[in-house]
């Protein structure tokens, strides 16, 4: 895999970020590669979440530069939601809009960004469900679907504006066991066709099977990273190793 | 005494409950007891000494048939096994006994208060002036409504753009008018302005009043519905590339709209009710309608027609804003 400016698709340097006086972010470098599958890993409070969200500034970081796909999304003038269209998100929470069906949900964004036709919009909504399996449930509203349902579709709802990257942050934390693995599924099918995606996460299974590379957050730095079969069996650092022996 | 439920099982000779109701005591029977408040009801009319000062007997008489009027709706509507609907009658029995006893003993000369206050004489005539009050009502009413509300709500998007200085201006303006009487309002507005120039109808004036009023307390319950939106939907709406006035129009403002009905509602409300106070502006609407007729035929009965008329659109009114309000809660709730 080439370290050519072209492959770069997201790159954080020097990402420092305060909460009042509590250093959030100490420092975090770091480059995601097209096509790359990068999960983000550690324990509670380590500034994963913080980190992703800086990246497409929900956060804003207090200093640092973050540039995706060439655009240095921080800089002042640039145009953030152009930028975020090319970023899809994933929460924990699923936010999908409880005013609107399924298939509203998806169709929104592509309608109201991209200036797609209402019939456009539909059709590749449509694909999408059947892509995450829930063709049947396009005209049902979020509290008629349950919790991997909801999840399902806040990732068809990101697919909707077709991104270059995908970020999750812990997409399956919120949900009951049995409703994990259909989500996961989604994701796996994702990278398997190519998708940039980094993955905030615990579910170590997952990782192991389709991370490229890991990064191991603790204190606001990253700690340790590398590939998952490096990681996972030869952790360097005393703290990756008293973390996984909680989570493995 | 329990009756079990029973199938009617006539082959086994069991008994069904139509044939235990048929042994029950006779005067347990339905039947007898309505028959009785029946009759209760009308010897309360035909029998009872009729006079508006009775004598002791006559008193004693009288409470003692209000105490078994009492005692027996008592048994009939707290006993369980009695259907409800028989307890709603006795029900009903009772309110019009009570209301009987009151009209004919309470001492009230009912001939009296009804020259005094409800005289058709009186409003012979007069109706069109105050209809035509109310005319004037409604108008001040929908206009300072739609204004009030559409200024409200563009304040609280305002709000929401955080910007220091705006904020600080839009909260001035919704404490000082929050803070300044209704009437005080209006009288600034219609007495005042003219001095710096500003000349306005009365009408216009009232309008302008309310409106100002209006939008102040619309503001603050559009904008805490607003912030009653999840952040989270914030978010995922700016996270696909959704502007912030989009987010706003497209996700906020249609969740929101079900958590601010019912404040709004009853805020319109007291605005309707609120036109009454433009009258101190020489305003012609309906209460000062029916204060002139009642000046010049010396008769209050006009400023009761008004209040029934209030009365006539303001119940509805507020029944029509609750059902509003149940008909949001049983839709979508607030975002997961």
């Amino acid at each position: 895999m080439g370290e050519e400016q072209g492959q770069v698709m997201v790159e954080a340097v020097e990402i420092h970020k305060y909460f009042k006086d509590l250093h959030v972010l100490r420092g975090i470098s770091t480059r995601i590669m097209r096509g790359q599958v990068v999960a983000i890993i550690g324990p509670s409070g380590s500034g994963k979440s913080t980190f992703l969200r800086c990246l497409n500034r929900l956060e804003e970081p207090s200093s640092g530069e973050v540039i995706v796909d060439g655009i240095e999304v921080t800089h002042p003038r640039v145009d953030l939601n152009k930028v975020r269209a090319e970023i899809g998100m994933v929460f924990q929470s699923f936010n999908l809009f409880p005013h609107l069906t399924a298939i509203e949900n998806i169709k929104l964004a592509p309608i109201h960004v991209r200036g797609a036709s209402d019939k456009e919009a539909t059709e590749r909504g449509m694909v999408l469900l059947k892509k995450v399996g829930l063709v049947d449930k396009a005209n049902a509203f979020p509290d008629q679907l349950s919790g991997g349902q909801q999840q399902r579709v806040a990732i068809a709802r990101a697919l909707a504006m077709q991104p270059k990257v995908m970020f999750f942050d812990e997409p399956t934390s919120a949900l009951d066991p049995e409703m994990i693995g259909e989500v996961l599924d989604v994701m796996k099918s994702m990278a398997r066709e190519g998708m940039t995606m980094l993955v905030v996460s615990h579910e170590m299974g997952f990782i192991r099977e389709v991370a490229d590379h890991i990064l191991i957050m603790d204190g606001g730095i990253i700690i340790e990273e590398g590939a998952p079969v490096q990681v996972f069996e030869h952790p360097t650092q005393l703290r990756t190793q008293n973390f996984l022996s909680k989570v493995l | 005494m329990i009756i079990p439920v029973a199938c009617d099982d006539k082959r086994t000779g069991r008994r069904t409950a139509h044939e235990h109701y048929e042994r029950r005591l006779w005067f347990r029977r339905y039947a007898f007891l309505g028959a009785m408040l029946v009759v209760l009801v009308l010897y309360a009319i035909f029998l009872l000494p009729n006079t508006q000062k009775p004598s002791r007997t006559q008193w004693a008489l009288i409470t003692g048939f209000f105490l078994l009027v009492l005692a027996w709706v008592g048994s009939l509507t707290t006993d369980d096994e009695k259907p409800t609907w028989m307890g709603a009658v006795a029900a009903v029995a009772f309110l019009f006994v009570f209301g009987w006893l009151f009209y004919r003993y309470s001492g009230a000369q009912w001939s009296k208060l009804v020259f005094v206050f409800l005289n058709k004489g009186v409003m012979e005539g007069e109706w069109v002036p105050l209809l035509e009050g109310l005319w004037v009502t409604l108008e001040i009413a929908i206009l300072s409504a739609i204004l009030g509300v559409l200024t409200g709500l563009i304040l609280a998007v305002l709000r929401s753009l955080n910007n220091w200085m705006l904020n600080l201006i839009i909260i001035a303006y919704v404490d000082v008018i929050r803070a300044t009487p209704l009437i005080v309002l209006v009288v600034v507005v219609y007495y005042a302005l003219p001095y710096v120039g500003i000349l306005l109808s009365a009408v216009l004036s009232g309008i302008l009043a309310l409106t100002l009023n209006c939008s102040a307390y619309a503001s603050e319950i559009f904008r805490s519905g607003i912030e009653s939106i999840h952040a989270g939907q914030v978010e995922a709406s700016r996270s696909l590339g959704l502007s912030s006035m989009k987010t706003m129009r497209l996700v906020i403002l249609p969740q929101a709209f079900r958590v601010v009905v019912p404040p709004l509602t009853s805020t319109l409300t007291g605005l309707l009710k609120d036109t009454a106070v433009c009258s101190v502006a020489s305003i012609v609407e309906l209460l000062r309608a029916a204060l002139q007729i009642q000046a010049w035929k010396a008769n209050p009965t006009p400023l009761i027609a008004a209040t029934v008329i209030y009365l006539l659109i303001l119940i509805p009114l507020t029944r029509l804003s609750n059902r509003l309000e149940v008909r949001m809660k049983t839709r979508l709730g607030s975002a997961r």
